[in-house]
């Protein structure tokens, strides 16, 4: 058989059969869908005075606070020289908000798990290891008296909630 | 909260110095005898700017007569102020520096706080929202007092926000923070408008305060950084924070119970900020018995373009210092055992701007001629202790500068001698103590 018309054909059939393949066998590419949250290791801001003011407010009244609200907050910041301890009141006074999102003490006991996993989602912005979600689980199953209350105060007064 | 466990180790460690060689913070092995002339130390910035002329000159009469003695003013348009609660002129309780001076740098004021409470010259702008570079009296008092005591004893109470917040510690190498007075500015703090975020905040029980605290510590050790509050500000222990806010949430109490309507036996039309500063002073002075206490008035800036108003402030603002002295007198722990120290922290021009009154007065500024650099002091205390009825200085021999204040005030509570000598250039201001 002449080369001339040796190669044309060789690369017909392999042209064929690629077209073949693509007909016969479809493959769909796509990364695994996984919930990202993130890590607490990976929190490297620290929120300004301003932000962990808002982002507070938000997150226990689940709304964005207005402009009133934040300027009245930052005044009493800005009028005591000790930022942790007026930081303390403005953050307690919010927790005795009637606008507080705060699940009662049933709604907690009746699902722990769910509990955790939100308040870990809210306040944190991730979920709990298994350490964690097991030491609080176990610190509610265990202690009748403590309150969501007790325990969003100490969340948005741990270290973590400082940064973002 | 890390930064309060901190302090309470600090504290375990000045516990232990009583019997074991303990090197200060100063770098001095043993504590100095103390050698203290009273226990606490009131020093009131009688601020804003006011001129020789209408104060111890009294040019126009006497507007200050719970200061000074001398014939009532007959200015038209002069408010009337009731008669000083003291029973006599603090000058005579005490020595007046009639001529002293606020000698160098802008005659801002911010400058002159700062040199009032640093004890140092500088020439920093106007009217800068920073901590000053040199240490504060807070912070000497605070590092070098032996025994350490904590930021409950020492305080700044202030007129106003915008730069004074700022003066409560400095940021200095060897002092900062760690070492700041508490502030409050209790205008705005104690205001309609802060009263919704911060007049009902959840208490907590002690043991449910425990409990939390486990949790806090649990999350805590779970995540790699420590996180101060990033505004910082000063540092008080557990036990002072929670006094503090006990303090805060008890005057909101007491505000609603109708106690601040008549402040300082004033009528309302004469509340001014000045007045409820002084009025705060004294709630931390009662609730705290402070050593050290620094509290300021501006409203005598009216000046610029009121001088009848600037007359009028210094009516009520004189009123109030004495109400203040009659107070410290009433108070158990402070009676009989502090000086008082009242200063402007600079002068006001000589010559007139062109802003009229409705009485047809000029206004003054205060831009750096030599009246505003013009001022007095009264240091008045314990009989005893401070040279009473005396008047030094003259205006060809003036006694005493703003730099000398930071000294005497270190010199009264007996830590002066701890100070590094390189730090502060003033003297003690001895011509008032016997």
């Amino acid at each position: 058989m002449n080369h001339r018309f040796v190669l044309p054909l060789i690369a017909f059939a392999l042209l064929v059969c690629s077209c073949s393949k693509d007909v016969q066998d479809i493959y769909l590419y796509e990364v695994q869908q996984v919930d990202v949250s993130q890590s607490g290791v990976e929190k490297n801001n620290l929120k300004s005075d301003l932000e962990f003011i808002s982002l507070a407010y938000s997150d226990l009244l689940d709304e964005t606070i207005s402009n009133q609200n934040l300027n009245r907050m930052i005044l009493a910041y800005t009028s005591v020289g000790d930022k942790e301890l007026i930081a303390d009141i403005l953050i307690r006074n919010l927790l005795n908000s009637p606008n507080a999102n705060i699940p009662s003490n049933d709604v907690m006991r009746s699902d722990v798990d769910q509990f955790i996993l939100d308040i870990y989602g809210k306040l944190f912005v991730r979920e709990p290891n298994e350490y964690e979600a097991w030491f609080l689980k176990d610190m509610i199953d265990n202690d009748p008296d403590l309150t969501p209350e007790m325990i969003f105060y100490a969340f948005l007064t741990s270290d973590e909630y400082r940064y973002f | 909260m890390k930064r309060r466990h901190f302090l309470k180790s600090s504290s375990l460690a000045t516990a232990g110095m009583f019997s074991i060689p303990y090197i200060l913070p100063s770098g001095r092995l043993f504590a100095q005898t103390m050698n203290r002339k009273v226990n606490h130390v009131v020093f009131c910035l009688f601020a804003g700017g006011v001129r020789n002329m209408e104060s111890v000159h009294q040019d126009l009469g006497n507007l200050m007569p719970a200061m000074l003695e001398g014939s009532p003013s007959s200015l038209d348009g002069l408010v009337s102020v009731p008669p000083p609660v003291w029973n006599k002129p603090l000058a005579e309780e005490g020595t007046l520096f009639k001529e002293f001076r606020y000698a160098e740098g802008p005659t801002g004021h911010y400058n002159g706080h700062t040199v009032a409470l640093t004890g140092t010259y500088t020439n920093t702008g106007l009217n800068l929202r920073a901590n000053p570079e040199a240490p504060t009296i807070f912070e000497y008092y605070l590092k070098h007092n032996s025994p350490a005591v904590t930021a409950r004893n020492a305080w700044w109470v202030s007129n106003a926000l915008g730069p004074y917040p700022a003066l409560n510690y400095s940021s200095h190498a060897s002092y900062g923070p760690m070492y700041g007075a508490n502030h409050i500015a209790p205008t705005s703090l104690f205001s309609g408008t802060t009263f919704p975020a911060i007049s009902n905040p959840k208490q907590f029980q002690f043991h449910e305060e425990e409990k939390i605290g486990a949790l806090r510590s649990f999350l805590n050790r779970n995540f790699d950084k420590e996180a101060l509050a990033s505004g910082i500000g000063n540092f008080n222990t557990d036990e002072d924070a929670a006094a503090i806010q006990g303090f805060i949430a008890g005057i909101f109490q007491k505000a609603q119970t109708g106690a601040y309507n008549t402040p300082l036996d004033l009528p309302q039309n004469q509340a001014t900020n000045d007045v409820l500063t002084i009025l705060f002073a004294e709630e931390v002075i009662q609730t705290f018995t402070p050593e050290l206490l620094v509290v300021n008035m501006t409203d005598v800036d009216i000046c610029h373009q009121n001088f009848t108003g600037y007359c009028n402030s210094l009516q009520l603002s004189d009123y109030a210092v004495g109400h203040l002295w009659q107070t410290i007198q009433n108070t158990p722990g402070m009676a009989d055992d502090t000086i008082m120290i009242i200063v402007p922290e600079h002068g006001r021009n000589r010559e007139v701007n062109t802003i009229q009154d409705v009485y047809g007065r000029y206004g003054l500024d205060h831009t750096g001629d030599d009246s505003s650099r013009e001022i007095f002091s009264i240091i008045l205390g314990p009989d005893g202790i401070v040279n009473k009825n005396i008047v030094v200085g003259t205006p060809t021999s003036p006694v005493g500068e703003s730099i000398d204040l930071v000294p005497t005030v270190a010199n009264i509570l007996g830590f002066d001698g701890d100070i590094p000598s390189s730090l502060l250039a003033g003297r003690v201001l001895e011509e008032a103590f016997v």
